[in-house]
């Protein structure tokens, strides 16, 4: 039975506001509907627009000058030249030492990934979440592991057993918050099918709930337009 | 040496993300009184609005390598931050305070051109006037409901009950509202795409 298109419950969702059933009723349509995407872009085009109608207020003075000498303060505290050592001691707070320990592993290698995940998974000391993520019809054999790190800000999917893309093509990770949909990033894999990708994202990583990756043209799109080829969700 | 005015907004965030405040400094120059007006719309106090805009323009230098220029523009990535952390801070209140229900109120928007109101320096110059006249052609009841759902994330369900409206109203108004804003904005935003 073909699947009613969610035209009407589209303006809703560009603006965040789905209650329950219905936000994920028009995720799980977006992953197979193209028509539906593109209608979304444009309903996005519009709430993007909305802010540019509003009377604008001058912020207090001073405002300005807090913000550049935060930021200032900020670069301070980080080493000027980071090496490896360097970096890993500033990220150990929000991974821990084992923690890093298996992002360096995942960064080289699947060699034992699964098992060494596995291990990482039980042991208290590195309190990481992690999210499996499966693969779909489109790609029955891929699998995908989400890492957050235990500050919960940042984050790492792994994926293994991936079709190798065309050059023109890449992955990209899309994650779900309040009916709003985020590009986590694009990666592509190696010839055995082995990719990872470090998740940046607007909000900290643990406040999505639910991820997906799908095939895209290189750089990413502004929407998922491809097959999609891992899902999970919290 | 660089004047950062003659750069575009994607280029300055790529400077960001390379740890240079100027960059920063003049993203702020061009969207600060956005960032802060939303935020001040949303919670409705000038002490929050400046603290969420701190917070917005402090997560701009923290991320600035998330702002991907396929995906839209600059001012709609700093936007939809603000928006996002505003209604978060919201949520958080046990009261919601009204917030500013009437930021798109009609007679600011066909009241006479304020110089001072137009951002000339920065790309939204013209695309303001454009969105304000989109927004007064609205009927007063569909841009109520949509300033609910803007700038209060209000749900369909809560704004029916603010307004005292069957749910199915709300729906309506506000897709006919979304409808109504992509027919009057579509040739602007088809031209800037291909600028």
């Amino acid at each position: 039975m073909e699947e009613q298109h969610v035209f009407d419950l589209l303006p809703g969702y560009a603006l965040g506001i789905l209650e329950g059933e219905e936000g994920v009723q028009v995720a799980s349509h977006l992953a197979g509907c193209e028509l539906c995407r593109q209608e979304l872009q444009r309903h996005e085009s519009i709430v993007a627009e909305l802010p540019l109608g509003m009377t604008l207020r001058d912020p207090p003075p001073g405002l300005r000058t807090r913000i550049l000498r935060d930021a200032r303060q900020e670069r301070r505290r980080s080493h000027p030249a980071e090496n490896w050592a360097a970096r890993l001691q500033r990220l150990s707070p929000a991974w821990g030492l084992a923690g890093l320990a298996l992002v360096l592993i995942l960064a080289v290698s699947n060699l034992f990934l699964w098992q060494r995940l596995r291990q990482a998974e039980g042991a208290s000391q590195t309190a990481l979440q992690t999210l499996s993520l499966k693969g779909t019809d489109f790609t029955p054999e891929g699998r995908g592991l989400l890492v957050i790190s235990r500050d919960g800000e940042s984050g790492v999917l792994v994926v293994d057993d991936l079709p190798v893309l065309d050059k023109t093509q890449q992955y990209q990770l899309w994650l779900m918050f309040n009916g709003q949909r985020s590009s986590g990033g694009v990666f592509s894999v190696t010839e055995r099918g082995y990719g990872w990708l470090w998740i940046r994202t607007p909000l900290p990583l643990i406040q999505y709930r639910s991820f997906g990756v799908t095939i895209e043209p290189a750089g990413g799109s502004q929407g998922p337009t491809g097959e999609k080829v891992l899902g999970g969700e919290f | 040496m660089v004047d950062f005015k003659d750069l575009d907004d994607a280029s300055l965030v790529r400077l960001v993300e390379s740890g240079n405040e100027n960059a920063l400094g003049e993203i702020y120059d061009r969207y600060g009184r956005l960032v802060y007006s939303l935020a001040f719309n949303v919670l409705g106090d000038e002490a929050r609005a400046e603290e969420t805009t701190q917070d917005v323009f402090l997560r701009v230098w923290r991320k600035a390598d998330t702002y991907q220029p396929n995906q839209g523009k600059v001012v709609a990535w700093l936007a939809s931050i603000a928006r996002h952390r505003a209604i978060d801070i919201l949520r958080a209140q046990k009261k919601r305070p009204e917030g500013n229900l009437s930021a798109w109120a009609v007679e600011d928007i066909l009241g006479l051109k304020d110089p001072d109101d137009v951002e000339e320096k920065a790309e939204t110059g013209q695309r303001q006037e454009r969105v304000r006249r989109a927004l007064a052609a609205l009927p007063e009841s569909q841009r109520q409901a949509l300033a609910y759902a803007y700038f209060q994330g209000y749900s369909h369900s809560q704004i029916a009950t603010a307004l005292d409206e069957p749910l199915g109203t709300v729906k309506t108004r506000i897709r006919l509202a979304m409808h109504k804003l992509r027919e009057l904005l579509s040739e602007e935003l088809a031209s800037d795409e291909l600028e």
